[in-house]
């Protein structure tokens, strides 16, 4: 039990430090932090409601005034901003990516956790994401996705790196993938 | 690692956390349904005048928390312009920034242990109904801890790329990082375990109260 | 490529949040065995990381073999390699292949070739075995040669190693230093122990963020052994 708690305090320290750490670029020039990764990583790792409990707890710590989102974002404001809607979609982002992978064992982990990071922490994350910018900025749903379409190739291909990274930290470490574990 | 909030003091870190939560709250709701822009606009006067009475300080690091927010408003306001709303445009824009502005000037001038203990407040009637929740403040602890520690093993695996890379780090790093801190988790729990565990943090909780 | 090293630093000096870690220092390290001796904080591994270009001084430049290694890091990575005190801290991929290829690729090499090379590397050290393991699965002293073997790899005309000794049982230091004696390569160590330089060419003594002494290890060593032992019989020695 004292595992599995530390393991969400932890993993919720990580999502922080990939956010503050390596952004990378892709062609297109848009600037792609890691910590949606750390997210998509949080549920494939830890398991749907572990690792949602982490990205719940890296919020509480944000919402309490640390500087733990991408770029050195935190404090109350970003709750009110106009892209509130990812951070609402970010524990549901990593319950449904930790829901699948808990769920379908019959494929190889790292398409079970990539198709899972697919389909939790873009699909689901850009559905809040967009659901935020329509009801803050008054947007409609297409002209919201439009101004967020620079990031999704990134977050597509974060999902593929979800998946390799989720297969390999199994190999590695086989009992600290508490999404696999029973 | 550092809390946003500001280390010169003004009149508002004096006033109780919990109070300015609820003001935040409570502009939330006022705020929303006002489709004036001359309202909205006195508001956003007025939250720069608050941050005006908390000093320079607190007005410099109010402007540099809103600088991510600049391109998304412009994105914003762009898009009304083409559907010929700007009236609308600039109701919305100035109502995210007033109220952007104002929930980090309560970060900004409210301290870390303020708000943990509005959040203990929040938390007691589930206390009082035998949940654990001696067990958040010890996971927030937890992970405020380790930041640090892991962020320097992050430099760490950065610079042992660098040093045999010439391009930028990659992504590839969250493997490294990730195995640090589950084997960092392992070692964490042990020393949780031979202390008591999780079930002792609960009763030293109470006995402190 | 090896053994044509040559380490040129030209008033370099670098302070961290206002306070200085390095003083000003000008040295020509051409020895084929350096070591850096000095205690906690004395600026060992802030010299290293200057010198192997990770870390930009505030002033002055560091050259090897004419490479500048803050402007020309395409050759400065070929130049010189740095084994860190952790290998935890420098190990990056999850088996043993791919680890050692991401430096060959980093020079230029394709990913088909970067693999034969690795293998390669491996078999020349009689660790062909090795290439598909996970680099998790094997022990720390085994870690620090495969870091070791990667740094290889990539036939720098240097290596840096930081504290490579801590850590490890009597064994594996021993193997190490038998790996270490036998490298074409200028070897340029880190240690607060003399015991693990006490042959080596030239030694230079570090206290402060300035060089104390700098000479041969019999010159240099047994002063600094005893400095140390009458700093130790002090209390509090903390710096």
């Amino acid at each position: 039990m004292e595992r599995s708690f530390v393991f969400v305090a932890l993993f919720a320290a990580l999502i922080a430090v990939l956010g503050l750490v390596p952004s990378f670029m892709l062609i297109t020039g848009v600037p792609i932090s890691a910590q949606s990764l750390g997210v998509m990583l949080a549920g494939a790792v830890l398991g749907a409601r572990r690792g949602a409990l982490a990205v719940l707890l890296l919020l509480l710590l944000v919402a309490l005034g640390l500087p733990l989102l991408a770029g050195g974002r935190g404090g109350l404001g970003v709750f009110v901003g106009p892209t509130a809607g990812f951070l609402v979609g970010f524990p549901v982002a990593a319950f449904v990516t930790g829901w699948i992978t808990e769920r379908w064992r019959s494929m190889d982990l790292a398409l079970v956790a990539g198709v899972a990071a697919l389909v939790g922490g873009v699909l689901v994350l850009y559905a809040f994401g967009v659901a935020g910018m329509v009801l803050a900025a008054g947007l409609s749903p297409v002209q919201a996705l439009t101004a967020l379409s620079a990031f999704i190739p990134g977050d597509i291909i974060k999902a593929a790196i979800a998946g390799v990274v989720t297969r390999a930290i199994w190999q590695a470490r086989p009992d600290a993938v508490l999404s696999r574990a029973h | 690692m550092l809390a946003l909030t500001l280390e010169q003091r003004s009149w508002l870190h004096a006033v109780p956390a919990g109070a300015k939560m609820a003001a935040v709250a409570l502009a939330v709701v006022l705020v929303v349904p006002v489709t004036d822009p001359a309202v909205i606009g006195a508001m956003v006067l007025g939250v720069a005048a608050l941050y005006g009475s908390a000093g320079a300080m607190a007005l410099r690091a109010g402007l540099r928390l809103l600088r991510p927010l600049v391109l998304m408003l412009a994105i914003i306001m762009a898009w009304h312009l083409l559907m010929g709303e700007a009236r609308l445009g600039l109701v919305i824009c100035l109502r995210i920034l007033g109220l952007v502005a104002l929930a980090n000037l309560v970060t900004l001038t409210t301290r870390l242990d303020d708000m943990m203990a509005v959040l203990e407040w929040l938390m007691a009637p589930l206390t009082r109904l035998g949940l654990p929740t001696g067990r958040l403040a010890l996971a927030v602890a937890l992970a405020i801890r380790t930041i640090p520690a892991l962020s320097l093993k992050a430099d760490a695996l950065r610079e042992a790329w660098r040093a045999r890379a010439t391009r930028r780090p990659g992504p590839q790093l969250a493997f490294p990082l990730v195995l640090l801190a589950l084997d960092d988790a392992t070692h964490v729990a042990e020393a949780l375990r031979a202390r008591g565990g999780l079930a002792a943090t609960e009763t030293t909780k109470q006995k402190r109260n | 490529m090896a053994g044509t090293g040559g380490i040129q630093l030209d008033n370099i000096s670098l302070s961290r949040a206002g306070r200085p870690v390095l003083a000003p220092t000008t040295l020509r390290l051409d020895e084929q065995r350096i070591g850096i001796v000095g205690r906690n904080g004395s600026g060992k591994s802030s010299l290293l990381r200057v010198i192997a270009g990770l870390q930009a001084p505030d002033q002055g430049r560091v050259s090897v073999a004419g490479t500048d290694m803050q402007g020309d890091r395409k050759t400065a990575i070929r130049r010189l390699g740095i084994l860190f005190q952790n290998p935890d801290h420098q190990i990056i991929f999850p088996t043993v292949d791919e680890e050692i290829a991401f430096g060959i690729r980093q020079l230029g090499a394709s990913r088909a070739e970067a693999r034969t090379r690795a293998r390669a590397v491996l078999e020349a050290h009689g660790r062909a075995d090795w290439a598909e393991r996970s680099t998790q699965a094997l022990s720390q002293g085994q870690r620090h040669y495969l870091c070791l073997m990667a740094v290889l790899a990539m036939q720098p005309a240097v290596i840096l190693l930081d504290e490579p000794f801590s850590g490890l049982d009597i064994p594996t230091t021993l193997h190490l230093h038998r790996a270490l004696d036998a490298l074409d390569q200028q070897v340029v160590l880190v240690s607060h122990d003399p015991a693990q330089i006490a042959r080596f060419d030239r030694v230079i003594w570090l206290e402060g963020g300035r060089i104390e002494a700098d000479g041969p290890a019999d010159a240099v060593l047994p002063e600094f052994s005893q400095r140390m032992q009458a700093l130790g019989a002090q209390t509090p020695c903390w710096p």
